[in-house]
């Protein structure tokens, strides 16, 4: 696997748990040395126990019966506790060192390109990316798999070298055989049905979300079985792939299976040793390929925390950003009209016309207004979006809400934000209500995008959350949408007071002609 | 569980105790191969059995797996054509987003498959197995097999001891995760507002705090979830040990009690190759539990949400052309939570209707009261003078909305939505002039197949398809949701001449902003 990104980022972060993940892998190898043992001795106990009770009272009591009969139960003792310890502590390794993985992923994403981050940002993509880091935190806890495999082996070898050289060298053979066969298959077979299983995932969920819009269509005219039998047709495509993708990993692991009986009985019959010897090779190589088939598992997994991988690492990759120029916002150029700091402007214009991608691109979230823009005189192109963010807060028409209480989402804002302050921006915003009524006021946790709040209520929030930021331009995005005549003149009122108090500027954009009676002049658009 | 899943989970089922089969023929083979090389004889034949023992142990695991896989698909195919046809209509009514229902009628059912394919398969087979393991032991050693049923007891005692605690601590654990990695995509799903507000290295760091702080927490919880499967190895350990113990004290003649039985080498490694068997349906079972977990979450969301179906309107009889309907006082509950008052309006039927107003003022909202998918607040519907629920005069009401559902089959199977016959010449003559006739002569006609993703049709074209089904649908009242957007001039003003006649023979209401069509209007309500 040549190294990515995501992999530095993953080994950064788990360099603080080396020392837990050491121990997970020496409870992995203690473990797996004390099954195979276990199993091993019993077998070996068994058969010695039976030609001594055979020849009589002299060879019973020459027989050492005490210490294979102690270690049998020491040995019992040693795999429950070290398998204990081993999934405990890989765990713990792996938890940790994703907790430490997920905010330096997220510092890269964030120092991505506005347009990758945008893209990122929808709910599904950013699903996605939680789910590959999943991914990564199997590929984490597996890391205790090989060496309690090599474990295994080991114990194997050397209890078949007590059979003799050549049952050695048919285990020896048949791990090979073992490794070769998951790897190629696990390649071969699996590549295709995950690939076909992604594929058939995200048409599903297109096809039911296209299907799903029309509703009130839906509803009068009686239409739900019929548009049901298509969405589960649609998923019958999925389904069919994940069976594939099953059927796969069943082969693998039945080739796995088979390779190791077939290396047993090779063992057994090309072995001179007599009963007891027999008895121990054959039943730690049983023992011993079970934990080495154990692999196999790792390499069924490989395709999906290698898509994962890549997935991730494309967008960590854009990192670095040239050092902007200086500019501090005092002159606004759109479409050749220029607007010196503190105006209030309004973009008027159709839907559609590219009003929001306006003020998004002059918030530093993407580069493709459709309007020629520049600020203090300087061309878009020359600024990076990280110089013209401190410029401008946005209130966005989606009022995007973090999922945290109402403080978090304030305190998004800037730093150091104290209540006052935030009571004081809630009641410009005429959000002060909204937030009283809530159980616990401030602190009332609002799960993913505030689905306690309605839109209205959303949006002003988000409002206050920009009045907070005190940059020089305030861009509101249809502030006033879904908002009842009464509260929205009230707004008009207090967001008046508030430009004139702090002489931001105000970039509106708003088809409501009580809204629109904020701005001094308008821009005309599209 | 419904009898078909619980063949389903009983086939898979079965595959898995024929594993346990294999094991036994495993054992036996394994057992008198060392038991005649002890006595000095050859046993190459019994090598075959063994490897025809391991080689029905692969082919029977592969396919328990598939099996299940199998059942599972099966299932959710069910329940998916179940969901779908509940929530596909009623969406509005339950006021979710698209994404939400999507997240249930996809993702909701997916996770569903390792509790199918997996648990419920294994569950069985675990019950069943260490019986069978025990029965097949019990012929070579009726001590070893009772060694083996003994170490259950303890074990299903401290396993409902430990049950339910840990039971509790691995959904707790579940749980954490999941908003831990919840917690991870809500941050980049709202990466722009933290980028506006340049808030990325404060988020980060609080990201960092509170991932360590959720996998501290989990870790504790974890130390007593696996602390039911440490039980459960240290028994299936034990149950190993004491039987060679036993075996071996046996074979010595040196047992401190008098034993029922005399073994022999064969006989005890037998046994003893059994042993590690009679645990293992149960550590499967424990592997997949996580599987039981989110499968029966998923369950429960889905019962959850069949909870929020509205009860179905009972319908009036269809009332003729020549109705009132009237609103009162209404104000609506718009699925964004604004309130929209409506100012009191009268339809009059026979006649054309208009109802205007900014967008976003609540036109389509209005719309969707009347059929009862937007939530009235205060108000009344009449109809005649009398009130009625909304939703009552559905079957009375042909529907163009914004978005047009298309059905498989053909263009004739997308345009008739009721029991009214086409009459195919004046249909013609209707499609020709909503401007749709080229396209569909150039198809092959009414009995042309339209493809379900209605692709190839425009936007345009699609939403004049659902004008036409309105029309054609014979139903007395009409509601359309802006009829003439997005059109050329000519398409335009035929549609207000088309709508203009139906006015004469029906009650037309139609939500729009096109001032000519406006100009038409009977009456308009104006939203604001």
């Amino acid at each position: 696997m040549p190294p990515l990104l995501i992999d530095t980022l993953l080994a950064e972060a788990a360099r603080p748990q080396r020392a837990t993940l050491r121990l997970a892998i020496l409870c992995a190898v203690l473990a797996a040395l004390a099954g195979v043992t276990l199993l091993a001795l019993s077998g070996w106990f068994l058969a010695g126990a039976a030609i001594a009770g055979l020849g009589g009272i002299a060879a019973v009591q020459a027989f050492n019966y005490l210490l294979p009969s102690a270690a049998i139960r020491g040995l019992a003792i040693t795999r429950t506790a070290t398998r204990y310890g081993e999934r405990l502590l890989g765990h713990k390794a792996a938890l940790l060192t994703l907790a430490g993985l997920r905010p330096r992923l997220f510092a890269r994403l964030a120092a991505a390109r506005p347009a990758d981050a945008l893209e990122t940002s929808t709910g599904d993509l950013a699903a996605r990316l939680g789910n590959d880091v999943d991914a990564l935190e199997d590929s984490v806890i597996r890391r205790t798999t090989l060496p309690a495999a090599l474990a295994s082996a080991t114990v194997a070898l050397v209890a078949a070298l007590a059979m003799g050289h050549r049952p050695a060298l048919a285990l020896a053979l048949g791990m090979v055989a073992m490794r070769l066969a998951a790897r190629r298959m696990a390649a071969r077979l699996l590549a295709e049905p995950l690939a076909a299983s992604a594929e058939a995932r995200a048409r599903m969920k297109r096809d039911y979300a296209d299907r799903a819009t029309p509703c009130a269509d839906i509803a009068i005219y009686g239409l739900a079985p019929r548009i049901a039998t298509l969405t589960a047709d649609a998923a019958a495509g999925y389904d069919a792939a994940r069976l594939a993708t099953v059927r796969a990993e069943a082969r693998i692991g039945a080739v796995q299976a088979l390779i190791a009986v077939v290396t047993v009985a090779a063992m057994i019959a090309l072995s001179p040793a007599g009963a007891p010897l027999l008895a121990l090779g054959a039943l730690a190589a049983l023992g011993g390929l079970e934990g080495w088939a154990a692999l196999a598992q790792t390499d069924m997994q490989a395709p999906r925390v290698d898509l994962a991988r890549h997935r991730l690492a494309l967008l960590a990759q854009h990192g670095s950003t040239p050092e902007g120029p200086d500019i501090k916002g005092e002159t606004l150029t759109i479409a050749g009209a220029v607007f010196a700091g503190g105006t209030r402007l309004r973009i008027a214009g159709r839907s559609g016309a590219g009003k929001t991608r306006l003020v998004e691109t002059l918030a530093g979230l993407r580069d493709d207004a459709p309007q020629s823009v520049a600020i203090d005189g300087r061309p878009l192109a020359g600024i990076p979006p990280e110089s013209r963010r401190p410029l401008f807060a946005l209130a966005a028409q989606d009022a995007p809400l973090i999922a945290g209480s109402v403080a978090d989402n304030l305190r998004l804002a800037a730093p150091g934000i104290d209540e006052a302050q935030m009571w004081d921006a809630l009641r410009v915003a005429c959000a002060d209500d909204v937030v009283r009524a809530l159980p616990e006021g401030l602190d009332q946790w609002l799960g993913g995008d505030g689905a306690r709040l309605s839109g209205g209520q959303r949006r002003r929030i988000a409002l206050a959350r920009a009045l907070l930021a005190r940059r020089p331009w305030l861009v509101l995005d249809e502030p006033s949408e879904g908002l009842d005549a009464e509260t929205e003149a009230l707004l008009v009122a207090r967001l008046r007071d508030w430009l004139d108090t702090s002489g931001s500027g105000l970039i509106l954009v708003s088809h409501r002609p009580a809204m629109a009676a904020l701005a001094q002049q308008t821009v005309p658009f599209g | 569980m419904p009898e078909r899943k619980r063949r389903g989970a009983g086939r898979a089922g079965a595959w898995w105790l024929l594993d346990s089969a294999g094991a036994v023929a495993v054992a036996l083979a394994l057992a008198i191969i060392v038991g005649r090389r002890a006595e000095g004889h050859p046993a190459l034949v019994w090598v075959l059995l063994l490897l025809a023992g391991g080689a029905l142990r692969a082919f029977a695991v592969a396919r328990a797996r598939i099996s299940g896989q199998i059942t599972a698909n099966a299932e959710k195919r069910m329940v998916r054509q179940d969901l779908h046809r509940a929530l596909l209509p009623t969406r509005l009514q339950r006021a979710r987003l698209v994404g939400e229902d999507l997240h249930l009628a996809v993702d909701a059912v997916d996770v569903t498959e390792g509790l199918t394919a997996r648990f419920s398969p294994l569950r069985l087979a675990a019950t069943v197995s260490p019986f069978l393991i025990a029965l097949a032991a019990a012929p070579a050693s009726v001590i070893a097999a009772g060694i083996m049923l003994i170490t259950l007891a303890p074990f299903g005692l401290a396993m409902a001891l430990a049950g339910s605690a840990a039971r509790r601590a691995a959904d707790a654990q579940h749980q954490a995760l999941s908003r831990l990695s919840g917690l991870f995509v809500d941050r980049v799903r709202t990466l722009p507002a933290i980028l506006a507000f340049g808030a990325e290295a404060r988020v980060a760091a609080h990201l960092g705090t509170a991932s360590a702080d959720v996998a501290r927490r989990t870790l504790a919880v974890l130390r007593i979830a696996f602390l039911s499967s440490a039980v459960l190895e240290f028994f299936a350990a034990l149950s190993v040990a004491l039987v060679a113990v036993y075996c071996g004290f046996s074979l010595l003649g040196l047992l401190p009690f008098p034993a029922p039985e005399r073994l022999t080498l064969t006989r005890a490694f037998f046994v003893l190759a059994l042993a590690p068997e009679f645990y293992l349906g149960m550590r499967r079972l424990a592997a997949a539990y996580h599987d039981k977990q989110t499968g029966e979450a998923a369950l429960a969301a889905i019962a959850a949400e069949r909870a929020r179906m509205p009860a179905p309107a009972v319908t009036q009889a269809v009332p003729s052309a020549a109705t009132v309907l009237a609103a009162r006082g209404l104000v609506l509950r718009h699925p964004e939570g604004a309130a929209i008052t409506v100012p009191d309006a009268d339809w009059r039927g026979p006649g054309f209707h208009a109802i205007t107003g900014p967008t976003g003022a609540g036109k389509s909202s209005l719309l969707l009261a009347l059929i009862g998918h937007v939530p009235i607040e205060q108000g009344t519907l009449t109809r005649d003078g009398t009130p009625f629920a909304p939703g009552a005069l559905n079957p009375a009401i042909g529907w163009a909305g914004q978005s047009v559902a298309l059905v498989p089959g053909t263009v004739r199977d997308n345009l008739v939505m009721t029991d009214t016959p086409l009459d195919e010449a004046a249909t013609l003559i209707l499609l020709g002039r909503l401007g749709l006739g080229t396209m569909i002569g150039s198809r092959g006609g009414l009995d042309a197949p339209l493809d379900h993703r209605g692709s190839g049709l425009s936007g345009g074209e699609r939403r004049r398809m659902g004008l036409a089904r309105a029309i054609l649908s014979g139903r007395p009242i009409l509601l359309l949701d802006e009829p003439t957007a997005d059109l050329d001039v000519d398409t335009a003003r035929a549609i207000r001449a088309i709508l203009a006649d139906q006015a004469a023979r029906r009650l037309v209401i139609a939500a729009t902003h096109d001032a000519d069509l406006i100009a038409i209007a009977g009456s308009t309500c104006r939203l604001s």
